[in-house]
């Protein structure tokens, strides 16, 4: 079963959503189950090429005199941190959802997910501070909550993302470098953003987060129209971050647009997979329990 | 620069069209609707790189489309641009018109598949279609040397299918023209016309030789009634240029000229072809051929200087009897004048002769024989070998078979037995044979008169010793009346006359008068007494001199006039006097045609086969026939007995005029000055100058500019 948008969106508040796309991400999950690393030993296996040698059981080699593969339980205590970007560009989004809300899906659905298995999750959501806020932090961040794993705190992070709305210039760096911090030992980022810096920082924070051996994982979200540019009617459009505006006829620069559009995408995916983060391209209209199923696989079967 | 003028105006309402580009340059151009957009970066990205682009490109398809939507609603409008100056002189409101067309011989010029004559009957017939309903007019062929046929046109009327039948109808002329006299004669026409604008549109290929640059401008009287000090009118004159301002080369046959060539045989001639190249290039190599019946029986090549002229000789060996040839140059297939490519030529050639002289009174001496002038005068080497004499005595001949001959002379020979003169009646009736009989001592006049009977023109009566030899040469007769239209004395110009008449006859015949009247004296004695007697006989002719053909009687056998006479009487008498080629008349003229004596003309037909009028002139043979077409002209004669014959001696050709052959154009300017100036005279390529339109046209380049627009247009808005 895949969850559509559209109908996903009529499902009511984000934790009605998130559970369902979770529950659509399990259900899938079930279908091709996988195993990788774990610290709670499950079984031997005869070694076979292709298996990681440094896996082999020696000892059972000692004893039997053949090559074992030790098979282990996923590990339990992962510290996960959800990163959501809200930034105005990701309150575009004329279809079902917008990216921010799609984004929280998302980032809900992981989180029920890993609570599930009981690791720990925090959430940041990037951007400016809530006006009126109280809550003391850095530049770029607008709201953190610390690591958890019980029901309540997975409940308080569908909470806060659902109330947050999208707003002020995209700058992952400031949120990414205070979530390096946070997350301490060798833990797994998720970004969920669009990546429309206009200062052009977000994927050198994004690479230097790799480079503390955190596990990065970047859901980058477009919406269909930022991908097709399907207008045809004269438009001024305006910036959803600053005071930008612009007046143009889409057909005639509709191909540059793409042109321009496709290079930044091909160089964002460049620069981020050569920096061993895993990418994942996402546009909005795509059934968010898919998307998160084809990168679990993707990780299980890469782990 | 001139004044732009357009032919149809209405269609200028056209340009208001020019608000739809411009509206939707302004819709494009709208407010734009507000969209918070995302990805903003890339659209200002892209519109930064494009947007001067853009902006040019808005202008670009804002000035196509306002360029094609004005060039097409300009060039249905049909503008043109009026020369200087044109705009005060042509004046507005009705105009009476004249349409003048050239039905010259150059207007059958041929361009592409059609004449001259042809696009401007088409032109005319557009530009009368033209005319406003109150405008009258009236159309005049220009042919011929004074003009217009009759000198004048109608006055301008209002019947336009009268006039369109008219120009429908007409054919070109193989005339020159004179354009200056119909434009004068056209003028008066227009006089006649109470609508005060005048005009006169004239179709012409403008040809040099048809205007004459000196004369006055056409002047429109002024109307009966007027002030004797009304200033007259000038008209609005049009040229419409058939040839479109195009050069028309032509090469033409201008002349031919044929003369025996004794270096060809007996009967060979030379025929000089004279052809001349009206074009600026040289003529190389043009082929002329001389074709005889149907056969073409010379052929060479000739070239020809630009705008000059070149013989050609072309030699052949003709038939004897009439010869109708023609000469030819190639044709150019695409364009020309066809109709001086070519000069038909008549030509009587002379058939040999076999001659038998009997001689009467042969003497051992030679100037005493009665045939040593005669056969001295028949020589070969003095008739070029036509004539083939044998002389016989009498005793011989009148046993000796006389079939082949086609003259027999009897000189002074004694009055022959019944059978002898049976024999020659028959063959004069019946195969045409002619008889020359001479006097002399032998002639007994009773027994002549017996024994000849009707073959002697009028029967002897005595003999009449007029002087002594020897003696004063007062009393000898001389030669009184000549009939110098008659074959026998035509060859002598009036120089050489007195030649003939200075002869002395000291001893001749008189004759009884003529029983039948159907004999003919040539020459006489100035004593009004016969000295040449000719009469038909059948088929035949018997020609009697009353005196001797030695010097016995007369002193004319050793003058110089004897001898072209004998010649000419033998040869007449045979049938085959050579006769000069009769000139050619020139086309447009009248042939002013003799008969032969006892005869009259009955008919003559043109080369296409058709009687012409014939003008007869009151108490006299000579008729006058008109020449309308060039080629060769037959004459049938009718004899006062019998039925009517051709008569090839009188057959003519008819020449075209080589001026009309030159299609050299006359400078417009000239042409211009000459009319009027140009504030009242124009000269155009069309017949849309007939609606006061002159000067350049415009409407075609619009066009060009539409249909460039509409691709540029296409190439913008290609995505």
């Amino acid at each position: 079963m895949t969850l559509d948008p559209a109908l996903l969106a009529r499902l009511g508040p984000l934790q009605v959503r998130a559970r369902k796309v979770m529950e659509g991400v399990l259900t899938g999950l079930h279908q091709s189950p996988s195993y990788g690393q774990s610290v709670e030993f499950v079984e031997h296996k005869e070694y076979a090429p292709g298996d990681e040698i440094k896996h082999i059981d020696w000892r059972a080699y000692a004893k039997l005199d053949k090559y074992y593969v030790k098979r282990f339980e996923m590990e339990t205590n992962l510290r996960a941190l959800l990163v959501v970007d809200g930034s105005g560009s990701m309150a575009y989004g004329r279809g079902a959802m917008t990216k921010l809300q799609y984004g929280a899906v998302c980032a809900g659905a992981l989180a029920f997910l890993l609570a599930r298995q009981g690791d720990q999750v925090a959430l940041l959501v990037a951007g400016d501070p809530e006006p009126g806020s109280t809550e003391r932090l850095p530049p770029g961040v607008r709201a953190f909550l610390p690591f958890g794993s019980s029901n309540a705190h997975v409940q308080e992070v569908l909470r806060r993302l659902d109330g947050s709305a999208g707003r002020g210039p995209t700058d992952l760096a400031g949120a990414l470098d205070f979530a390096a911090e946070k997350v301490g030992r060798r833990g797994l980022v998720i970004v969920a953003s669009d990546l429309f810096d206009a200062t052009e920082r977000s994927v050198p924070a994004l690479k230097m987060l790799r480079g503390r051996r955190h596990d990065v994982v970047v859901l980058h979200l477009l919406d269909r129209e930022e991908l097709d540019f399907p207008f045809d009617d004269p438009t001024r459009f305006l910036s959803m971050e600053d005071e930008r505006q612009i007046d143009a006829q889409p057909r005639q620069i509709r191909q540059s647009y793409l042109a321009e559009l496709q290079r930044f995408l091909e160089e964002t995916r460049r620069e981020l997979t050569r920096a061993d983060v895993d990418y994942v391209q996402v546009a909005t209209d795509r059934a968010p329990d898919r998307v998160l199923l084809e990168l679990l696989s993707r990780r299980e079967g890469s782990a | 620069m001139g004044r732009l003028v357009f032919a149809n105006p209405a269609y200028l309402w056209g340009l208001a069209a020019l608000s739809v580009p411009i509206l939707v340059h302004l819709f494009n151009r709208r407010r734009p609707k507000p969209l918070p957009f995302g990805a903003i970066e890339f659209v200002l990205r892209s519109q930064r790189q494009k947007s001067h682009r853009l902006r040019l490109r808005q202008i670009l398809l804002l000035a196509m489309r306002c360029l094609l939507v004005a060039g097409v609603a300009l060039a249905l409008a049909r503008p043109s641009l009026e020369p200087k100056g044109t705009a005060a002189a042509v004046s507005r409101g009705p105009q009476a018109t004249a349409l003048v067309i050239d039905a010259s011989l150059s207007m059958r010029y041929r361009r592409g598949s059609q004449t001259l004559f042809a696009r401007a009957k088409s032109e005319a017939a557009n530009a009368l279609y033209r005319l406003a309903p109150e405008e009258p007019a009236t159309v005049g062929f220009c042919a011929g040397p004074g003009g217009f046929p009759g000198g004048s046109i109608p006055p301008p009327g209002f019947d336009r299918a009268a006039t369109r039948r008219q120009i429908e109808s007409a054919q070109p002329t193989y005339l020159g023209s004179d354009l200056t006299s119909c434009l004068a004669a056209a003028a008066r026409a227009l006089g006649e016309s109470p609508v005060a604008g005048k005009r006169i549109i004239a179709f012409t290929d403008l040809a040099a030789h048809s205007i004459r640059l000196d004369a006055p401008p056409p002047i429109v009287p002024a109307p009966e009634g007027s002030p004797p000090n009304a200033a007259p009118l000038r008209p609005n004159v049009v040229l419409v240029d058939a040839a479109q301002g195009y050069e028309l080369p032509n090469t033409a046959l201008v002349a031919t000229a044929i003369q025996p060539a004794a270096s060809l045989g007996a009967r060979g001639y030379e025929v000089v072809a004279t052809v001349a190249n009206n074009s600026a290039q040289p003529a190389v190599a043009l082929p002329v051929s001389l074709r005889v019946g149907n056969q073409i029986v010379a052929k060479g090549f000739v070239d020809v200087p630009a705008r000059g002229t070149a013989k050609k000789t072309l030699g052949a060996a003709l038939p004897a009897g009439s010869v109708e040839g023609r000469v030819e140059i190639a044709r150019t297939e695409d364009e020309g004048l066809d109709e001086d490519d070519v000069q038909d030529f008549t030509l009587q050639v002379p058939r040999d002769l076999k001659v038998l002289v009997v001689d009467g009174s042969p003497s051992s001496l030679r100037t005493r024989d009665e045939a040593f002038f005669v056969e001295t005068a028949l020589a070969p080497a003095r008739t070029g070998g036509r004539i083939a004499p044998t002389t016989l005595d009498a005793d011989a001949a009148m046993n000796a078979p006389l079939e082949g001959y086609d003259v027999i002379l009897l000189l002074d020979v004694i009055a022959p037995p019944k059978a002898f003169v049976e024999r020659l009646r028959q063959l004069v009736t019946k195969k045409g044979v002619g008889v020359f009989i001479s006097l002399g001592d032998h002639v007994d006049p009773d027994a002549y008169d017996e024994a000849f009977g009707d073959l002697l023109p009028r029967p002897l009566h005595v003999l009449k010793t007029a002087a002594d030899p020897a003696g004063s040469d007062q009393a000898a007769a001389r030669f009184g009346v000549v009939e110098w239209q008659s074959p026998l004395f035509r060859v002598f110009s009036a120089a050489d006359r007195e030649g003939l008449l200075a002869a002395r006859t000291f001893k001749y015949a008189l004759l009884k008068p003529d029983p039948t009247g159907a004999s003919h004296t040539l020459l006489s004695y100035d004593d009004g007494a016969p000295a040449l007697v000719e009469s038909r006989l059948g088929q035949g002719r018997v020609l009697l001199y009353t005196s001797t053909v030695s010097h016995a009687w007369t002193d004319w056998p050793v003058r110089v006039s004897f001898l072209p006479v004998l010649q000419q009487g033998v040869s007449w008498l045979g049938g085959s006097l050579e006769e000069r080629t009769s000139p050619p008349s020139a086309v447009g003229d009248e042939r002013t045609l003799m008969p032969p004596s006892g005869t009259r003309i009955a008919v003559v037909r043109a080369p296409d086969g058709t009687a012409l009028p014939l003008r007869r002139e009151p108490g006299s043979d000579v008729v006058g026939a008109p020449v309308p077409a060039p080629g060769l002209y037959r004459v049938e004669v009718q004899p006062e007995r019998g039925a009517a014959r051709e008569e090839p001696a009188l057959d003519f050709v008819a020449r075209l005029d080589p001026k009309e052959s030159d299609l050299r154009r006359v400078s417009d300017d000239e042409l211009k000055a000459q009319l009027g100036g140009s504030g009242s005279a124009q000269v155009a390529s069309s017949a849309l100058a007939a609606e006061g339109i002159h000067g350049t046209p415009l409407w075609s380049g619009l066009l060009l500019l539409g249909v460039l627009a509409v691709l540029g247009e296409g190439a913008l808005t290609r995505k």
